[in-house]
């Protein structure tokens, strides 16, 4: 196996950037069916700046393939929502670029499934926030998890080949990981955790359902053991070494990824989409100079969490998240509070597939 | 929303010869230059390889087929028609290292080797 990426070449992308994203996310609307309680893009509804319309869509993915970005990760608001998505995914797929979309999973019916199984490889990525209802429904809705299993068993019933499903982390599920990772394996899904963060409604949510320290321990114990399981590089700075070959080591945003909002404003990552970072507007500056030149762009690759610097744990997190620290304090360049070493001392970590205890009602 | 997952290596080169072939980009891998040397990416698994190539390596069109890299001097052999003689010719332990490279490349399904025309 060659050698990782992480020690010798990932920190030097502060000082000399990639020339493109690899992947973007893009939040193509603010529009939802659902109201969950923690949601990263709640903002997005209260804000009504409108979205960028089909042939702005186009337009920007002309760019995209211009920069010759990897991949695009279409999220929203519920994207289906929008009558014209299947014709964006179309042009992106035109264009080479690989698309996944991460969907509430309500809307998923037989012709959209049937549409999107013609496509280029589309992967799904279904929001569920529990293995139960009981646990689900609470952060999604009365009601969402019947509905989100129907999609699910549909994709199964399909063979849909690329799926898979996202928990989002809280004090409430996690003690489901479990679980949650029998009940994706069921329908022949992938399982995707996701770390939640202090940003959008999860601000209003954030004191009630963080996960506790000892969560975050286990968790982290659990997906040591489970290096199968995905988490979109969410917990670079909570995992052990055991995953350090599987993903990043540090935070990517403005080096391998940004955002883009509904309405064409770009930020280093969905979960700065805050005036703060707000780096351009694709309708007005095309992204590519957005991304090389902008400056909170720059000013964000120049970010150092010096505070970690003597951890022995810097290589592999390099600080952790800059998000949570800032939606916490308003400051950048502050160590993550969730990190492995905020949460577990030097020299306790077990680094052992243990599943999170469950508690006892 | 987060991104796919992904996973990160280099390939790095070390010492072999495989002179006189082409190699094509399949479908389902898109590759582009950076300053480092070329970023390869599979769409099927949505991997990344970062590979240390300098100029010694250039990338084909983004799309289309068929795509054939450029191997050897810099600038040069990147298009979509397979270039005469695109394998590694350069002579001694540098064209040695490029032909391992091309051959781990090919091992990770991010190249096809065929014969040069």
């Amino acid at each position: 196996m060659p050698p990782l990426l992480s020690d010798r070449l990932l920190p030097r992308l502060s000082s000399a950037p990639l020339r493109a994203p690899v992947n973007v996310t893009w939040e193509i609307t603010g529009a939802c069916n659902l109201r969950c309680a923690h949601c990263l893009s709640a903002g997005l509804r209260s804000q009504r700046r409108g979205e960028l319309d089909l042939d702005q869509c186009r337009t920007l993915l002309d760019e995209l393939a211009r920069m010759q970005v990897f991949q695009v990760n279409f999220g929203g608001g519920e994207p289906f929502l929008r009558d014209d998505f299947l014709e964006i995914l179309h042009y992106a797929h035109h264009h080479g670029i690989t698309t996944c979309v991460s969907t509430n999973g309500t809307l998923l019916d037989e012709v959209l499934v049937d549409a999107l199984l013609e496509m280029a490889p589309v992967y799904l990525q279904v929001s569920l926030d529990g293995a139960c209802a009981g646990t689900n429904d609470v952060i999604r809705g009365r009601g969402t998890f019947e509905r989100i299993l129907a999609g699910i068993e549909l994709l199964a019933e399909r063979g849909y080949p690329d799926f898979s499903l996202n928990m989002v982390v809280t004090r409430l599920n996690a003690t489901e990981v479990g679980d949650f990772d029998r009940l994706a394996r069921r329908y022949g899904a992938k399982t995707r955790l996701s770390r939640f963060r202090p940003s959008g409604g999860g601000c209003h949510t954030w004191d009630d359902y963080r996960p506790t320290k000892k969560q975050l321990a286990e968790l982290s114990a659990f997906l040591g053991g489970h290096p199968e399981i995905l988490t979109g590089d969410s917990f670079f700075a909570l995992t052990p070494d055991s995953r350090r070959n599987l993903g990043l080591n540090m935070c990517g945003a403005a080096k391998m990824t940004c955002a883009v909002a509904p309405d064409g404003s770009v930020y280093p990552c969905a979960f700065l989409s805050d005036p703060a970072f707000l780096a351009g507007n694709v309708t007005r500056k095309r992204l590519g100079d957005i991304f090389a030149s902008s400056a909170p762009f720059e000013r964000f690759r120049a970010l150092e969490v010096e505070a970690c610097r003597g951890c022995d744990r810097f290589s592999i997190c390099h600080g952790g998240c800059p998000a949570v620290g800032y939606f916490l304090t308003e400051a950048m360049g502050l160590p993550d509070p969730e990190c492995l070493r905020a949460v577990v001392p030097a020299g306790r970590i077990a680094e052992r597939a243990k599943e999170p205890a469950k508690e006892v009602a | 929303m987060a991104s796919t997952e992904r996973a990160f290596e280099v390939a790095d080169q070390a010492s072999a010869d495989g002179a006189g072939r082409a190699y094509l980009v399949p479908d389902w891998v898109r590759v582009r230059r950076e300053d480092f040397g070329l970023l390869f990416y599979d769409t099927r698994s949505t991997r990344l390889t970062f590979v240390r190539s300098g100029d010694r390596l250039v990338a084909p069109p983004f799309t289309g087929s068929p795509r054939f890299l450029g191997v050897g001097a810099g600038g040069e052999g990147a298009s979509g028609e397979a270039p005469a003689g695109a394998g590694p010719s350069g002579a001694g332990r540098g064209g040695a290292a490029l032909a391992h490279l091309l051959e781990d490349l090919v091992a990770k399904g991010l190249l096809v080797a065929a014969a040069a025309e």
